[in-house]
């Protein structure tokens, strides 16, 4: 092609020192222009976190030593795992970040058990499930070879047992309620909580080192951090509930790690991270306080996370946003993912490329780009259309919210979720179907078990772009301010990006530069960490590939 | 039934099951299509709505100069330029810097500069929009303010500024997908001919990429015009047509887009059977047909180049 031009003399490789110049400041420009663009959003992000926590407000005293008791051996221990024993620097931070993902949805589920669900409720729903599950289970042992049959068990007998029919047959739950005794608030969490997460931990822990002994420990392990709280959170100001909300998942998480870690002998000098990490927190607290050292005063502290918005800033908190974040979020959970992982299912595992089907195969594909295309806002206008308008569910209630940003990140779910599938080799699935397994059963057994990573991470990213989805919720009708807290799904219930939204229409500065930057911390710090988590998930995912 | 083998009854109740899966999986894909059904559905429903007052018309709608409801006047235009300013600026930021990102990435990159970078980028890209509307409304306007520029406390070059980090990691993420995808050969080849790695890059990877690179632009573009809470947090809602012979007067001022236009509808005082209140679903239609069809293009585009080399 080149040879037809006049110009092939002056192709390549003419003025050497020009040219390696010239290739010089490109290669320059193009890293300075990428640089440029993060350096300009971390100095903004830089600029929140000072208006959030305001850290030169504190006494020097104070920051000195936090300085010495927490900086300082974090920079030492850093530096040791970068020098020494680079493996340890991944399990170090992943022995810091799993906690804090953990109690993150621990901190979830703790304000549902505070505001929707009371401990009793959830002892009851868990006996529940427990005895439908103990049915379908003892079913399929007797009857295995009645397949239909199963199949109309395992749907009906969980609905009869949990939610019965309604007006006719009360569900078992309501039978238990009257009972003449029925455990209090503690030893429904110890029951309906603790002890399902230990057993989680346990049988994980036991599948994993295939000895029964080591999971009777790690079930143990857990149950005994979770049962501490009985002593340990009186003394500390905690109440004991709260402490099994927390603990149990954490210590159980940790003890699945820990395992893990221990198990491959790999960076086992990483696991010291967290303790020297929280070990530094404590005693730094304790020698300010000793020494009269006043904190930053921060406006993103306890009260802000506790309180509800008021027209004085300092006194404006996130907290009952902060409840109807998680509602909507619940409701994406378990509408959204289903559906949209169902989808993908069926186009990478049941659908056709020939024929007519297969037109449609194609037209459902490329509906799903577009959609993924769609303004977010134009799914606002839907949800207001369809949800509330057509169907007549309340303005602003959680369900509206949940459905209307669901059906907005149900083409993401989607399109992740195929290429996690689609990333299972193909040779695995003719394994499958060379048993003797039929489609299902190879989805079920072969294809969703390998691809459960890939699909993770998928729907953490998706869900963390749910959390921060702002103009549907304006559509919806979801308020402005809220000053109490969502007691069910059909309640009205404010959201934390609307919250911030109509934060920035306050002119005063208090609220611009203190609680506004307060919210927007709070938001980045829920969305970071589960956006880091996803990204470290796949990343590791992809390197044991 | 006892004349049956347990086996072949087995089998028959198996493909019932099967069936029934099969046809709950369809469900859910096929509830995709019934998605866009319904916004068009929904959308049109409630425009036909909006043209049936008295003071509103297709023609007035698509001729006149000015949106003021309190008035009766439902001119699109002034909408229409104010989210043409915020793409054209977020272009200018956005495509320069994405693509340069793109070919550092895919060609001079290494691996450990690349496992910094792009996971920086993807977080960057998963920052909400509300976020990014605050930064805009009180770090940047301020900054730009003092740096002397003559802007209002919300105006859209900031928000289009905004609005063009917001879809960086989106050009560099999709540039660099169709950067990487050409394949070796041709870079050996002009390696080959004493080729330097920038006029590679330059002159073979970049044209044997660029309707890939093009279409991550299309795309991009669609996802600014689209784009609701920047504007509205720094852009304001003062409705401005843009003025040919002051262009800076327009970017220094507020504008109202029609996504806040959108936003201001169903959020102000308009009731919900004013003809304003459906405006709303009129704006909200030309939407969805402007970044349906860009998003359609962006495909098509990358469709027909993941052809040459496959």
């Amino acid at each position: 092609m080149a040879s037809e031009t006049p110009s092939s003399g002056t192709w390549f490789g003419s003025a050497e020192k020009v040219g390696r110049l010239r290739g010089r400041i490109f290669k320059w420009t193009c890293l300075g222009a990428t640089v440029l663009t993060l350096a300009l959003m971390l100095v903004f992000l830089l600029y929140v976190a000072n208006d959030a926590f305001r850290p030169f407000s504190a006494d020097p005293g104070w920051l000195a030593t936090m300085g010495l008791t927490v900086v300082v051996p974090i920079a030492l221990l850093a530096g040791y795992y970068y020098r020494r024993d680079r493996s340890a620097g991944q399990v170090a931070y992943t022995a810091l970040g799993l906690p804090v993902l953990v109690a993150l949805a621990s901190g979830g589920l703790w304000l549902l058990f505070r505001h929707i669900v009371s401990p009793r409720e959830w002892f009851v729903l868990v006996v529940s499930i427990v005895v439908a599950g103990g049915l379908v289970v003892g079913h399929s042992r007797v009857r295995h070879d009645a397949v239909t049959e199963r199949l109309v068990v395992t749907v009906l007998v969980p609905l009869l047992v949990v939610v019965g029919i309604p007006t006719v047959l009360p569900g078992l739950g309501q039978f238990l309620y009257l009972l003449p005794v029925l455990p209090n608030a503690l030893f429904s969490l110890i029951l309906g909580f603790v002890l399902p997460v230990a057993a989680i931990v346990g049988w994980r822990v036991r599948a994993v080192r295939d000895a029964d002994r080591d999971g009777a420990i790690a079930a143990g392990i857990t149950v005994a951090g979770g049962l501490a709280g009985l002593g340990l959170g009186p003394l500390v100001g905690i109440h004991p509930t709260s402490w099994f909300v927390f603990a149990a998942p954490i210590v159980g998480a940790l003890v699945v790690y820990v395992e893990h870690v221990v198990r491959n002998d790999k960076g086992l000098s990483g696991l010291a991270f967290p303790v020297v990490v929280v070990a530094g927190v404590f005693a730094g607290l304790a020698v300010t306080q000793l020494l009269g050292f006043a904190g930053p005063d921060a406006w993103l502290n306890m009260d802000f996370l506790t309180s509800a918005h008021d027209t004085d800033p300092s006194e404006a908190g996130i907290y009952p946003t902060l409840v109807g974040s998680v509602l909507i979020l619940l409701v994406i959970v378990l509408s959204a993912f289903p559906v949209g992982i169902g989808a993908a299912i069926y186009l990478e595992e049941y659908a056709t490329s020939q024929g007519r089907f297969g037109t449609v195969m194609e037209l459902i594909q490329v509906n799903i780009a577009n959609l993924a295309g769609v303004p977010s806002i134009v799914y606002g206008v839907l949800g207001l259309a369809i949800f509330i308008n057509l169907i007549g569910m309340g303005r602003g209630t959680a369900v509206v919210a949940g459905f209307t940003v669901g059906l907005l990140i149900l083409p993401i779910v989607i399109i992740s979720t195929q290429e996690a599938i689609r990333a299972v080799p193909d040779s695995h699935r003719q394994a499958s179907y060379a048993m003797g397994a039929t489609k299902w059963q190879t989805v079920r057994n072969v294809v969703l078990p390998e691809s459960l990573a890939g699909i993770f991470t998928g729907t953490i990213l998706a869900l963390g772009r749910a959390i921060g989805e702002t103009a549907p919720l304006l559509m919806i009708g979801i308020p402005a301010t809220v000053r109490i807290a969502p007691d069910s799904f059909l309640s009205r219930t404010g959201a934390m990006p609307r919250q911030i939204f109509s934060w920035s229409t306050q002119i005063t500065t208090e609220f611009r530069y203190g609680v506004l930057a307060a919210g927007v911390v709070t938001l980045l710090v829920v969305l970071l960490t589960m956006n880091a988590a996803a990204i470290v998930l796949r990343n590791r995912s992809q390197q044991t590939q | 039934m006892n004349g049956e083998s347990a086996l072949t009854r087995g089998a028959t109740d198996r493909d019932v099951k099967e069936r029934l899966v099969g046809v709950l999986l369809f469900a859910c894909a096929a509830l995709t299509i019934f998605v866009t059904a319904s916004i068009l559905f929904t959308l049109a429903y409630d425009t036909v709505t909006f043209f049936g007052f008295d003071e509103t018309s297709v023609v007035g709608f698509l001729t006149e100069l000015e949106w003021e409801p309190r008035n009766g006047f439902y001119g699109v235009w002034p909408l229409v330029s104010s989210t043409l300013i915020v793409t054209v600026v977020s272009a200018l930021v956005a495509i320069p810097i994405g693509t340069a990102a793109a070919v550092y990435l895919s060609e001079y990159a290494s691996p450990k500069m690349r496992s910094v970078i792009k996971p920086a980028l993807e977080i960057l890209a998963g920052i909400p929009t509300v976020v990014y509307g605050y930064l805009a409304l009180v770090y940047l306007t301020p900054w730009l303010r003092s740096i002397g520029l003559p802007l209002g406390s919300f105006n859209l070059l900031s928000a289009s500024i905004m609005v063009g980090i917001l879809i960086v990691p989106m050009v560099s993420s999709l540039s660099e997908d169709a950067m990487s995808a050409v394949p070796d050969s041709l870079r050996q080849a002009g390696y080959g001919l004493g080729a330097t790695k920038y006029e590679v890059s330059t002159r073979i990877v970049i044209p044997a990429a660029v309707s890939g690179v093009f279409s991550s632009y299309i795309l991009a573009l669609s996802r600014a015009i689209g784009e609701t809470m920047i504007v509205v947090m720094a852009g304001g809602l003062q409705t401005n047509l843009f003025d040919p012979l002051d262009p800076f007067g327009s970017l220094a001022g507020s504008g109202r887009t029609m996504t806040a236009a959108m936003v201001n509808a169903v959020t102000s005082d308009a009731t919900g059977g004013s003809p304003e209140y459906y405006s709303m679903f009129a704006i909200g239609l030309s939407l969805f047909a402007i970044t349906f069809l860009m998003n359609l293009a962006s495909n098509r585009i990358a469709a027909r180049y993941r052809e040459v080399y496959q």
